[in-house]
């Protein structure tokens, strides 16, 4: 059976990882802090996948993205979706050489679809994620693009509908105003979106205990539920929040974190 | 089986411009046996495991390995008894009979598959790629799944699968809608629809069943 996943998700900026709050964001360490302090393969080894995003307002340096992209994927034995400021087709070929299963695209199918297509005929609709992030104002939820700084003139649910038809394997969709406030999923979200969508749906936004991932992984509308939240999960929180949602009988997958170090370099000769 | 020792584990990746290469490469570089991406059939020379992996379009992969002689020389290594193949998603579809991806293409033929398209009725709401972790069902935990219990879980992100018609090699079941084919194993040739170097310790630990063979027991 298909089991639901936790997807972890690291927001990158010119060398730095970040915590974000309504897509402020603020810088918390380098690669090294992430390696060293924060042991971050151990990290994750307890969860289904990982997104690395490069979330840079201003020119970025996408040549150490790639190399930090790289550097995961090395000691991460889980699916990578890379993405963020992806301009054009090339652009998302470079990641998916480098360590990415797949690229998530947000202004790029807003803007220029045409760049989409190419990246499908190539790699696959599979390998192709579309980030949507949506604002609620004065009530109405408005998808955005450029981090929250272009509202789109249609709704989530038009804009989805159109989005849907692009050949996309997943749809990843942010709640700016539950981002890193730790106020749980916006399920609400769940009931302005078509239905059934065509492709898999992953949520993020405002988790911060298992209970947020217990309210929604029962929900058939969810195939995936993410977090970006450094500490909210640190040390071994994930393992402890998996292990409950495991125990309270919720479909995710089995395996032992605790083999992986075990297999490291287990055939050296 | 040629019975030639080899002098320690070489493992090829072969690169045809389709996939994530490098995650496979860190898998087995993990695992602690030196590997090489490789483009052309005549560097398969000297090779103990040799690993197909790859995503997107069958056509275009068997177009551009037919182009490269790689389908030739890769047949002819494998007859040889050398080592073993693993083909990994793609890369499996790729070992079959034929598929059925933009009209239909001659695979491999090791596996007497067929690659079809997921046969969903349009009432099951199913969504296509079939995408996340899935569990694997086999009869016994050995071979390719040597040390793990029949049920476990691999990730798997695919719209196209191996029809469970054919008997040749089948090994491994998964359902999703319909139940395909998930893996295979036929001499020393193996192949796994999902992606072990994307599935944790489950992966690791299958990859490392891989690479422990030598050409006496593969």
């Amino acid at each position: 059976m298909l089991k639901k996943r936790i997807i972890f998700a690291l927001l990158y900026d010119n060398g730095f990882f970040n915590l974000s709050r309504n897509f402020r964001l603020q810088r918390v360490g380098d690669l090294d802090w992430l390696i060293r302090n924060y042991d971050f393969a151990r990290t994750a080894s307890y969860v289904d996948e990982l997104v690395l995003l490069n979330v840079s307002r201003q020119v970025s340096d996408s040549a150490n993205f790639v190399e930090t992209l790289r550097f995961l994927a090395e000691i991460c034995f889980v699916p990578i979706t890379a993405g963020g400021r992806i301009s054009n087709f090339d652009h998302a070929r470079v990641l998916l050489s480098n360590g990415a299963d797949k690229v998530l695209v947000n202004s790029l199918a807003a803007e220029n679809s045409r760049e989409v297509f190419r990246i499908a005929e190539s790699y696959g609709r599979q390998s192709i994620m579309l980030g949507v992030d949506v604002l609620r104002r004065s009530g109405v939820v408005t998808p955005v693009t450029r981090h929250g700084a272009n509202a789109l003139i249609t709704d989530v649910f038009e804009h989805l509908s159109t989005m849907a038809a692009l050949p996309v394997g997943e749809i990843y969709l942010t709640s700016i105003d539950r981002d890193g406030t730790g106020n749980g999923f916006d399920s609400e979200l769940l009931d302005l979106l078509p239905q059934p969508l065509e492709q898999p749906l992953i949520l993020a936004g405002g988790a911060a205990k298992p209970e947020h991932f217990a309210h929604l992984l029962d929900d058939p509308r969810v195939s995936a539920l993410s977090t970006a939240h450094l500490f909210n999960f640190v040390g071994d929180g994930l393992l402890r929040a998996r292990n409950l949602l495991l125990s309270k009988g919720h479909l995710l997958p089995k395996w032992q974190p605790e083999e992986i170090i075990k297999l490291k370099g287990s055939l050296q000769q | 089986m040629n019975t030639t020792a080899l002098k320690g584990k070489r493992c090829l990746i072969i690169d045809y411009g389709m996939g994530n290469l490098w995650s496979v490469e860190s898998a087995v570089n993990f695992l602690g046996v030196p590997c090489e991406v490789i483009t052309q059939p005549d560097h398969l020379d000297g090779a103990s495991h040799v690993i197909l992996p790859g995503v997107g379009s069958f056509r275009l992969a068997m177009e551009t390995l037919a182009g490269r002689g790689m389908v030739e020389g890769l047949k002819s290594w494998v007859q040889t008894g050398v080592g073993c193949l693993l083909g990994i998603c793609l890369g499996m579809q790729l070992l079959a009979s034929e598929s059925e991806e933009d009209g239909t293409t001659k695979g491999f033929g090791f596996f007497d598959s067929r690659v079809e398209r997921f046969r969903h009725s349009v009432d099951s709401h199913l969504q296509i790629p079939h995408v996340g972790f899935n569990s694997v069902t086999f009869e016994e935990p050995q071979g390719i799944f040597a040390g793990l219990k029949s049920g476990c879980d691999f990730y798997f992100v695919h719209s196209y699968r191996l029809d469970v018609r054919g008997t040749r090699g089948r090994t491994g079941l998964t359902t999703y809608g319909e139940t395909f084919l998930a893996a295979a194993q036929l001499d020393n040739v193996w192949g796994v629809q999902f992606h072990p170097e994307k599935s944790q310790s489950n992966g690791l630990q299958l990859l490392r069943n891989f690479l422990e063979t030598n050409d006496s027991t593969c």
